[in-house]
């Protein structure tokens, strides 16, 4: 009978160990958990840092998850792709679906693209949800950070997609009437403008990384000037950012591989080699280094416009694709290095890249202000433009303009030369009006499919479905 | 358990070893069978509390030494055991009487036994009576074709790799669907299956019907396969040496075997003249069948040596496992090392223990490449540069290639054909390094270290009452290295890489229960209650390693760049409380009732706990009176079972989610600030506290019968098993910040009919023949898929061919356009480049006939899932020769075989139709159409076995031996598949997604493999 007792006693002994109150709830440890997270400002500050992890996006590297967020890092197909500014290398796919005007709801990258900043937006969302826990001085600022993430994001999807959702307030699943009703365009609008103009209150210039005064001013002049309606505004906020103390980078090729300089007003930082703070979008454009066989490709007809007017800008802007010599790739962000052009790698493994993306420059502001000058005119003379446009062709290290006139045409063509692959020529292209005229003679020339309502991108299937027909489509798909 | 106990084991086991002397002397036995007096061979006879004994040769006779007052058993199972005391008899006869009780089946039901003439479920046993002469490095490989209802499917193929088990078919959706396995009373990880030595598994159960398996509760759902290993016997330790050597040989595509011999012959039928193209590529004098590279074949063997034995109170078994298994692939390597120590002991009447303890190690090195990519490489490329194709090289390009390198197509580019520079020819299709270097360069390995231990003890409080516990648990090292070498590359050096991960797992299980057994009158009465906690940890690491210079020193030290660490841990806790009771009466009437309780740690504080019920009556017509009369008819028997079990894992892709889904969590993330990292933390998912379980209910009437003296037996089932509440990842508008939620939504109806038919044909002494046909029918049914209804979904975003999870139809359908006609030849731009080239398009029908072809034209193709599997086996014994075969088949699946695009067109718009084309508004991607579905059936020669016993006499001669066999045995040595499927293996399956289930990239082939075997005991 005495082994009967050590029996007893093990049987006894694993339910007092396993029988605890808490057995079954054991805590996570790789994540931490709660609803009420946010009650100290320190808190709070990791949901701001947060809204920018967001922006910046998931390699595609580390998962290979589609539900992944990639954020800014596939902008490019969204933007350059649809553009005459860049094409896939093969023809192959999804991606192919953006050069060619052959967009289908059901694309998985512009739904990438919509739930990314969508997540963008309850991120800023979180911060202004939970905004009491931060001190009185420390409150306005964050609040003029969320509302500034919150506007930039509104206001790609805005041009992007037209009437949307709008969502300015945390939203659960069950709000289908928020999620599901496409607001007008104004109305979106009217949202990112007083979110922009609350952040030009409360911010200051002291970051590049993060959402600062001159950004918030940059942006909202590139709103007033898509809206068209407010040059007088655009122009007074891009002076104020030149007199803020960013200029322009002396060398064409430092505004790329001198990151963080004084030409940057809002970047997208990231850092080689890590896992979640590098970016991918570096390698996809070169042949079988990414994933893709090579994306954003570049055109003939961008090269013909840089060879033509890209001045030392040229080299820095695209480059003959050494494995495919009939091939051309950007030369901008280069993870793995040009020994030709002095590009050292930022990275070793190209795959996880460092190079930050630069998401407003000064350059920009100074060519929105001769924008914004020349407002609905389809020419400008004025001094100060002329001033302006002069300083970035000095420094692609061309002549100043010739006749002393600039006109829309010429604006465009040296926006699509100084931004080029800067995910700016789609807008200009619809912002300065040339859009269809532009993309119908590329379209033809290439064999492509386009036609007016190519402009707007399809609203993501998945949302059409998930609506039961109450979210409707845009013209065309 | 405590090094204490191990040791007193061990001396335990020795203590039986030792022999002592008296006065002894001979004594001569016959036993015979008192049913019809013919001579008993193969008896067991043991001089009790001694470890000396004997069996009876071929004529029932036996000697053994004895002193007087020795106590003789004489045991075979299933006759009543008899003692003789010995008293200086020379010479004695003993004749069996069956024992009627016992004679019959036991099945292991979870928890206890049940005879198997008063099971109430639908309970599948297989006895290892020569599984394991199948030369399978998997125990699971080895049960195709065993079990009606039970699907095993080679979906993957590769030397170690694990098919894919389903039990009544595919219940979850975004859960999971393989079946709970059950070692020796442990739940453990499928992943067991590939380390088990299949020549110590003694039996297998599968518990089919949710009554059966709703004693696991809230893991019952997908079935329950329960296996049994080896225990020792009492009496002379027997040792056995089992091994076997095996030959495997992939089966081909003959589609997929190309010629630039055969596409020059056909291009000169067809166009009176040779291209340019084709004339350089005879020129480079290489014709490769890339499949003959790829599937190298290679050899298995198998070596495992076992002791069983035991005393009346201690019983031992122990074995070691060797499996070596090359795979029928380049590089695949399966290695498995497998250690087993069992041991019961009774320490008195009333107390028994015992432990269970068995590592394991395997080594497997993937395949890691894929096939279709090898395939599509045309025939003229070499692997390595010879004399011959060195001087085609574009020295331009490539000055340093040199003979013995990798051959890359575009070293072939640019040559000048007829030297004059009229004709500068090109013949690449890509620019990707050689295919041969893609999967020789890399080196990918698993390595896999688990322990499986339990200890329990046993105490017979009375009688009629045990209380048996026991605690056991299993350890996992998963460490797994993937090098990609300089060569497997094209951008080589600075593409060579390290990624290394290991996982480990510990899993902790405490199982306690009371059962009685009582038999009083016509009453039979069982019953067991009892309480079970688990626990499991898993903690995992991974990380990458770039910028190597070379191959030589393979680490992360070598590396120049550390990234992509991660690590992860999480845990999982369940309680449950369980019980059961059987009642028969006058073993006609029969009667279960079971309910288990579990508490889950993934489950939100209202929903923690759940109730599994289980109801099950039987009627043993064949035991009432008025059947007595019936002499055909000697079993028959009627059952009903009905009941609820659970699933309950997740699987979103977030192990934190799977784990904590009814919690907020926020992830730790970061953001680049002024150039440094900063951290933030992220919300991942949207709370679910009201998560509960998939819940299934199943049906299942069911009849056994037995007609002329069981010379034909079997059983038919119907079940119908309904999941619902399932645990769906469900898509939400991704306004809200995320794209999907957890849900329990959605119902999944899986229905069908299973027969088991046996036949004894002949059955005498000198020949016996049995026959063995086993069919299943399965139909699933999305019932509710709630907003997912209609979802269409693709596996891959670039080759987009679609499938559709559509209410009414099977979880996944083939979604699509439908083949009209081919485009004529002479409308294809480039007819016979690539080699073996096909037009990537095709003409579809409009099939609304509004003379536009768009999304309304789709439809459903087919689906991946067989109506019907069937195996039909024979044995045969003739003498000392046996004879067995085994015909297998699948019938009714349907696989989108995207290999074909791959290999036929290889995606390669330079052979797309020429602008003069009729009609292009009708032609499609053929990978959008049904051109690609094939149907997947397969009829199998699954196993042929032919073995030789040597007879008692010849053993006796040569006195090593007791027992030995050798035999030769072949697995799908015939395998024939539909004449419209191109591929060489209708099972595999690449992406094994619920929702995009049937998607074949080429996969990895059936192979045939012929063993020859020995078994010897000693």
């Amino acid at each position: 009978m005495k082994q009967i007792k050590y029996i007893a006693l093990l049987a006894l002994g694993m339910c007092v160990s396993s029988c605890g109150e808490d057995f079954l709830d054991p805590a996570p440890t790789s994540a931490i958990s709660g609803v009420e997270y946010y009650t100290t400002e320190d808190q709070l500050q990791t949901a701001v840092v947060n809204m920018y992890d967001g922006i910046q996006g998931i390699n595609v590297l580390t998962d290979t998850d589609s539900d992944l967020n990639h954020a800014i890092q596939v902008e490019f197909y969204l933007t350059e792709m649809r553009s005459d500014n860049t094409r896939t290398k093969s023809s192959e796919g999804e991606a192919a679906q953006f050069e060619n005007y052959s967009l289908q709801a059901t694309n998985g990258i512009v739904s990438d693209y919509y739930t990314s900043y969508y997540n963008i937006i309850f991120r800023a969302n979180t911060v202004l949800e939970n905004i009491d826990v931060a001190s009185v001085e420390t409150a306005p600022k964050f609040e003029g950070e969320a509302k500034f993430v919150r506007a930039y994001a509104n206001f790609n999807l805005v041009r992007l997609f037209g009437d949307i959702p709008l969502v300015d307030h945390l939203i659960g699943i069950a709000d289908i009437e928020t999620q599901f009703t496409r607001v007008p365009t104004a109305d979106v609008y009217e949202l990112i403008i007083s979110d922009l103009q609350r952040a030009i209150e409360t911010l200051d210039n002291s970051h590049i990384n993060r959402g600062s005064k001159a950004a918030a001013q940059a942006l909202l002049a590139k709103v007033y000037l898509t809206l068209g309606t407010n040059y007088v505004d655009a122009q007074i906020l891009c002076e104020s950012i030149m007199t803020s103390g960013y200029g322009l980078e002396e060398d064409f090729k430092d505004v790329f591989y001198n990151e963080s300089n004084d030409e940057v007003i809002f970047s997208i930082g990231y850092l080689s080699d890590t896992t979640y703070d590098s970016q991918n979008f570096s390698a996809e454009w070169l042949n079988a280094v990414g994933r893709t066989s090579g994306v954003n490709y570049v055109t003939t007809e961008a090269r013909a416009a840089l060879d033509a007017q890209g001045g030392n800008r040229t080299a820095y802007s695209y480059r003959q694709d050494a494995v495919q010599p009939s091939q051309y790739q950007v030369a901008k962000y280069l993870p793995d290095g040009d020994e030709d052009l002095g590009i050292l790698p930022t990275a070793g493994d190209p795959r996880s890249a460092g190079n930050d993306w630069i998401v407003i420059r000064y350059a920009d502001v100074l060519l929105m202000h001769v924008e914004a000058v020349m407002g609905a005119n389809s020419s400008t003379s004025a001094q100060i433009a002329l001033d302006s446009f002069e300083e970035i062709r000095l420094r692609a290290g061309l002549l100043a303009d010739d006749d002393n006139t600039i006109t829309k045409q010429e604006l465009l063509e040296e926006r699509r030369v100084e931004f080029a692959f800067e995910n700016q020529r789609f807008f200009d292209l619809i912002r300065l009006g040339a859009a269809q005229e532009v993309l119908s003679s590329f379209s033809n020339d290439n064999g492509y499919g386009f036609s007016a309502t190519d402009l707007l991108l399809p609203i993501p299937q998945k949302e059409i479905n998930l609506s039961n027909g109450v979210l409707t489509q845009n013209p065309g798909y | 358990m405590n090094l204490k106990i191990k040791l007193a084991l061990f001396v335990m086991l020795f203590a039986f070893v030792s022999v002592y002397a008296q006065d002894s002397y001979t004594l001569k036995g016959t036993v015979v069978s008192k049913a019809d007096n013919l001579p008993f061979p193969g008896v067991n006879v043991i001089i009790k509390e001694t470890s000396r004994g004997t069996s009876t040769d071929f004529d029932g006779n036996f000697e053994v030494k004895v002193v007087k007052g020795d106590v003789i058993q004489i045991s075979y199972i299933g006759y009543i055991t008899q003692t003789v005391i010995v008293n200086n008899q020379k010479e004695i006869t003993i004749s069996l009487i069956e024992d009627e009780n016992k004679l019959e089946e036991v099945v292991i039901v979870g928890y206890g036994t049940q005879r198997k003439s008063h099971l109430t479920g639908a309970i599948s046993k297989v006895v290892n009576e020569d599984l394991d002469q199948i030369a399978a490095s998997r125990v699971d490989d080895a049960l195709v074709g065993q079990v009606s209802g039970v699907n095993i499917q080679a979906t993957e193929g590769e030397a170690g790799s694990a098919p894919t088990i389903r039990i009544r078919g595919t219940g979850s959706i975004s859960g999971n669907s393989s079946p709970l396995i059950v070692v020796d009373g442990l739940a453990v990880d499928s992943d067991f299956l590939g380390s088990l030595d299949m020549n110590d598994v003694q039996s297998f159960e599968v518990l089919k019907d949710a009554a059966s398996s709703a004693i696991y509760g809230s893991r019952g759902a997908n079935g329950v396969i329960m296996i049994t290993t080896k225990q020792g016997k009492e009496g002379k330790t027997k040792f056995n040496y089992n091994t076997y050597i095996g030959f495997k040989e992939a089966r081909q595509s003959e589609s997929y075997t190309f010629s630039v011999a055969e596409t020059a012959r056909a291009e000169m039928a067809a166009t009176g003249t040779l291209s340019d193209r084709t004339r350089y590529k005879q020129l480079i004098g290489v014709d490769n069948n890339w499949q003959d590279i790829i599937f190298d074949g290679g050899i298995i063997e198998s070596h495992s040596f076992s002791a069983r034995g035991g005393s009346q109170r201690t019983k031992f078994s122990t074995a070691f496992n060797y499996v070596h298994d090359e795979g029928v692939l380049l590089t695949d390597d399966y290695k498995k090392y497998n250690l087993k120590l069992k041991i019961d002991s009774e320490l008195n009447d009333r107390l028994s223990f015992g432990v269970n303890v068995s590592p394991s190690y395997t080594n497997r090195r993937r395949f890691d490449g894929s096939t279709h990519d090898i395939l599509r490489q045309p025939s003229w490329l070499p692997v390595y540069h010879d004399d011959n194709t060195i001087q085609y090289v574009d020295r331009d390009v490539y000055p340093n290639v040199q003979v013995g390198d990798y051959a890359v197509q575009t070293h072939f580019d640019n040559y000048d054909l007829y030297g004059d520079g009229s004709s500068i020819v090109d013949i690449n299709s890509t620019s990707n390094t050689n295919p041969a270097a893609k999967v020789l360069e890399k080196d990918r390995n698993d390595y896999k270290f688990k322990i499986f231990g339990s200890f329990y003890g046993k105490y017979k409080v009375t009688d009629n009452i045990n209380f048996r516990a026991s605690l056991s648990g299993d350890f996992q090292n998963t460490k797994q290295d993937r090098w990609q070498g300089v060569l497997s590359n094209r951008n080589g050096a600075s593409a060579a890489k390290l990624e290394t991960s290991s996982l480990n797992k510990i899993h902790i299980a405490t199982d306690n229960y009371f059962s009685y057994d009582k038999v009083f009158g016509k009453h039979d009465v069982s019953a067991v209650v009892g309480f079970a906690a688990e626990k499991w940890n898993t903690s995992s690491e991974s990380i990458t390693g770039t910028g190597y210079d070379s191959d030589l020193i393979q680490t992360i030290s070598a590396a120049t760049v550390i990234s992509e660490g991660t690590s992860i841990e999480y845990e999982q806790r369940l309680m449950s409380f369980f019980g059961r009771v059987n009642y028969a009466f006058d073993d006609k009437y029969l009667l279960s009732f079971s309910l288990r309780r579990d508490g889950f740690s993934v489950f939100g504080p209202d929903n923690k706990y759940g109730n599994f019920p289980a109801a099950s009556v039987g009627w043993i017509v064949t035991n009432e009176d008025f059947m007595q009369e019936v002499d055909i008819v000697n079993n028959l028997k009627f059952r009903f079972s009905y009941g609820v079990t659970g699933n309950p894992l997740l699987d979103t892709g977030n192990d934190l989610i799977d784990n904590y889904p009814y919690l907020a969590l926020l992830n730790s993330t970061t953001a680049v600030i002024d150039g440094a990292a900063t951290s933030g933390f992220n919300p991942i998912n949207i709370a679910n506290p009201d998560l509960k379980w998939e819940r299934s209910v199943e049906i299942n009437p069911g009849i056994d019968f037995g007609f002329f003296n069981n010379v034909v037996s079997g059983s038919v089932d119907y079940y119908k098993r309904t999941s619902d509440q399932l645990l769906l990842y469900n898509p939400i508008s991704s306004t809200t910040g995320f794209s999907n939620a957890l849900v329990n939504l959605g119902e999944v109806e899986n229905s069908g009919l299973e027969i088991e038919f046996r036949t004894r044909n002949i059955s005498n002494e000198k020949f016996k023949w049995t026959t063995t046909l086993l069919a299943s029918k399965n139909k699933n049914e999305l019932v509710d898929f709630a907003d997912s209804n209609g979802l269409i979904q693709n596996v891959d975003d670039k080759r987009a061919a679609e499938w559709i999870n559509l209410q009414g139809q099977p979880i996944s359908s083939f979604y699509g356009w439908v083949v009209d006609k081919d485009i004529p030849l002479e409308y294809i731009a480039n007819p016979y480049h690539p080699i073996g080239g096909e037009a990537q398009d095709v003409y579809v029908k409009d099939l609304n006939g509004d003379g536009v072809i768009d999304d309304d034209d789709k439809t459903i193709l087919g689906n991946p899932y067989p109506d019907l599997v069937w195996s039909f086996t024979n044995d045969f014994k003739i003498g000392n020769v046996d004879f067995s075969f085994m015909f297998q088949g699948s019938h009714g699946a349907e696989i989108r075989n995207m290999g074909d695009q791959y290999i036929f067109n290889q995606f390669n718009s330079s052979q797309d139709f020429i602008a003069s084309t009729p009609n292009q508004e009708f032609i499609k991607q053929k990978i959008f159409t049904d051109d690609i579905v094939q149907d997947a059936s397969y009829i199998a020669l699954r196993n042929v076995n032919i073995g030789y016993n040597f007879s008692s006499d010849l053993l006796a001669k040569i006195g090593a031996f007791s027992k030995a066999r050798i035999y030769a045995s072949g697995q799908n040595l015939l395998y024939f598949t539909a004449d419209d499927y191109t591929g060489f293996n209708p099972e595999s399956v690449d992406s094994t997604s619920p929702t995009t289930y049937g998607y074949q990239r080429a996969g990895s082939p059936i192979f045939r493999t012929i063993t020859l075997g020995l078994n010897l005991e000693f």
